[in-house]
């Protein structure tokens, strides 16, 4: 299979409104559109009409239909097009496969059979969604996510204290289609009232404990803290997934879908309160991944050369992933 | 070999684990037999993706919570992980493979038959679940289809069947999910739903629909509960009507209560069928060549079937005489109370309410230990 052919969420669903959205996914101009009433409710086609090669994107939605807004040739969301002066005409326009799943809007190439994206999170609680870009490719934007290394210098909240890095634990096992990396170390000092929004201790242990899949590239991380006395779980975790798109050979889109473990129903509304907060932390903590992407002199994705620690093992098992599956060759 | 005992439990799933751990809190001594050669069998070979439809703070076995870090739902594995902690916690040690042929009332107990031994007991506790016997109904030209036809209680996942187009029949929890799971592996389903049915969000804004069940509707009379979901489920789900999907005259919580059917509760499946993604077609009516025909006069081609047909009791298959106390479906009529005329005979987990099948064997299997304590004094 190739990148396409793979499952790419492309948008946040609410930012697909009545009006056709430009995307670019893998190098590929696409627009997206909600068909409001009808068959199917999306469509996704490439972002030019068959006929003169117009932004399909700068068009309108009518009765269902995409209308370009050269010539007012119209595509249903299965790419069936009329010509409004050639009746007999049957243009067709490059359709995508499109869904809205998990708030995000999906797509790929027509046919492909790929399997969707499993996030288990039957039982989680939805936290939030964000979007993000980073200026960098595909493999070193992926990077930052699977080390805990830059927790310390990059992170307000996330991951270990600098200090401490020396004795954090950090196993790689991997399988054919996946990566997984377990780290084990002290929580960072926290502000005090968040010890408490969050159900832990100060000195308790965090766990980090994350797979990687290639099919399309994500990773869903498993965020849980246990009692350093008797690593009794603590009540809460945070189950977030994380997909890497590539816009173009040098961005990337980051879309993080956040839950967690502890129902927003309980502890009298303070658990609601803690989503809201988690849900800013998320989004900060990404900002500050991509900010740092961005400022990266090399942005090359070969690996050999560098020098790397103990934490960067996870870089070459995802490389060779990557173009085994996602990129499908060799 | 002829045994003679108090109790017997017939099943080691959730309902006979259950009442083990409240005889043996009682003291009351019992054998629980156990047809296959684990704990919750059916647990074990439902399809991957299954999860509790219930919270787990709300379906949890007498005298063992969930333990800390559970989802909200538990998943199929979580479920296998709990009976077999269950099990060991309260020292429960069934027999296994003692698959019962026959059982049948005696003067002053129960006479059950396996292939090996046979038993004596005062008190029979019949726990084998609605799960025990596939339903598997035929349709004419099933020989000429050519593709497989299995039933769902053989489906695991939708990797063998990705690409094919594949006909789901029944719009039950399995018959949705299997759809929804094949979809997600790269396979094009349509689902077949032969009546009018309620859908219901297993979440309805952010709130269980167990939790809204225990806490709300099972405290109101049924035709304003029935009110008060239709409105919310309209808000929420709109008109299902333009996918094929229709609503019965009887409200959901009446037709639980009256009926004894449960709503469909949906966990992503609807979201799909909105978006063309997954059919939904009429009832079955006739298969052909690497075809199915339909009750509206619709032929579509398919390469397999998966049959979410449901199961069957099968209580009267084993149980000689038991009629009586089953209805027209074969699900016993008595629940968690001393069957009239059979004294030392209970049903558990045989029902599935608004609050929860789980919910339901807790309570249940208390007041059945209650019982059989209370005639042994």
């Amino acid at each position: 299979m190739a990148e396409l052919d793979h499952w790419h969420p492309v948008l946040l669903a609410d930012e697909l409104g009545g009006k056709p959205a430009p995307v670019r996914v893998c190098d590929r101009e696409l627009v997206v559109f909600r068909a409001s009433k009808g068959e199917a409710t999306l469509g996704a086609f490439a972002d030019v009409c068959p006929h003169r090669g117009m932004r399909l994107s700068e068009g309108c939605v009518e009765a269902g239909r995409l209308v370009c807004p050269y010539h007012g040739w119209s595509f249903a969301p299965n790419g069936e097009g009329r010509s409004p002066a050639t009746p007999a005409a049957r243009p067709c326009a490059d359709a995508f496969d499109v869904v809205e799943r998990f708030g995000l809007i999906w797509i790929k190439r027509r046919g492909s059979s790929a399997t969707f994206p499993t996030i288990d999170v039957s039982g989680y609680h939805l936290v939030g969604k964000t979007r993000h870009r980073a200026d960098a490719p595909l493999e070193v934007t992926l990077d930052n996510f699977i080390e805990v290394e830059h927790t310390p210098e990059v992170h307000a909240l996330l991951g270990y204290p600098r200090e401490r890095m020396p004795e954090v634990i950090c196993e790689v096992t991997s399988t054919e289609s996946s990566v997984r990396v377990f780290n084990e170390g002290p929580q960072k000092a926290l502000p005090r009232p968040l010890y408490t929004l969050l159900q832990i201790e100060p000195g308790d242990i965090f766990i980090d404990d994350w797979t990687t899949w290639f099919s399309p590239v994500y990773t869903v991380y498993e965020q849980y803290w246990l009692d350093p006395a008797t690593r009794q779980q603590r009540p809460n975790a945070l189950r977030i997934a994380i997909f890497f798109v590539p816009v173009t050979a040098e961005q990337t889109d980051i879309f993080a879908i956040s839950y967690a473990l502890a129902p927003p129903w309980e502890r009298y509304g303070l658990n609601a309160f803690a989503y809201l907060l988690t849900r800013a932390f998320v989004v900060l903590e990404l900002r500050r991944d991509v900010t740092l992407l961005g400022k990266l002199a090399d942005k090359k994705t070969e690996l050999r050369g560098r020098t790397l620690s103990r934490f960067d093992k996870p870089l070459g098992l995802a490389r060779k992933r990557i173009e085994s599956i996602y990129r499908g060759r060799g | 070999m002829r045994e003679e005992t108090e109790v017997i439990v017939v099943g080691a799933g959730p309902s006979g684990l259950s009442v083990g751990a409240c005889l043996r809190s009682r003291g009351i001594s019992f054998e629980i037999l156990e047809r296959s050669a684990e704990v919750g069998s059916s647990w074990r070979n439902h399809y991957e993706r299954l999860h509790l439809h219930t919270v787990q703070r709300f379906s949890a076995l007498p005298g063992m919570p969930w333990p800390a870090g559970t989802p909200t739902y538990p998943s199929r594995a979580q479920m296998v992980s709990y009976l077999d902690t269950y099990a060991h916690e309260f020292e429960l040690h069934p027999r296994f493979g003692e698959d019962v042929r026959s059982a049948r009332r005696v003067d002053g107990g129960f006479v059950l038959r396996t292939e090996a031994n046979e038993y004596l007991t005062r008190g029979l506790v019949v726990a084998t679940g609605y799960n025990r016997v596939p339903h598997v109904p035929t349709w004419p030209g099933e020989a000429s289809f050519g593709g497989p036809i299995v039933h769902s209680s053989r489906y695991k996942n939708g990797d063998p069947w990705r690409g094919k187009r594949v006909l789901v029949v029944g719009a039950g929890n399995s018959g949705a999910e299997i759809a929804l799971d094949l979809w997600e592996h790269g396979a094009k389903p349509a689902l077949s739903v032969r009546g009018p049915v309620h859908v219901v969000p297993r979440d309805l804004t952010g709130v269980p629909s167990q939790i809204s069940s225990l806490f709300l509707f099972s405290r109101l009379p049924p035709k304003i509960a029935d009110a008060i979901s239709l409105f919310a489920l309209d808000r929420v789900l709109g008109d299902l009507t333009p996918y094929g999907l229709t609503r019965p005259k009887l409200g959901p919580i009446s037709q639980v209560i009256l009926e004894k059917r449960i709503p469909l509760i949906d966990v992503g499946t609807l979201e799909l069928v909105k978006q063309g993604q997954i059919d939904v077609v009429k009832d079955v009516r006739s298969f052909g060549p690497g075809e199915v025909h339909f009750a509206d006069g619709t032929t579509r081609p398919f390469d397999a079937v998966v049959l979410a047909t449901g199961y069957r009791t099968g209580i009267s298959e084993y149980f000689v005489d038991a009629e009586g106390w089953l209805d027209e479906r074969g699900y016993p009529r008595y629940f968690g109370e001393p069957v009239p005329g059979a004294p030392g005979l209970f049903f558990i987990g045989f029902r599935n309410p608004l609050t929860g099948a789980l919910h339901d064997i807790a309570i249940e299997a208390e007041r059945v230990a209650e019982h059989l304590a209370g005639e042994k004094r």
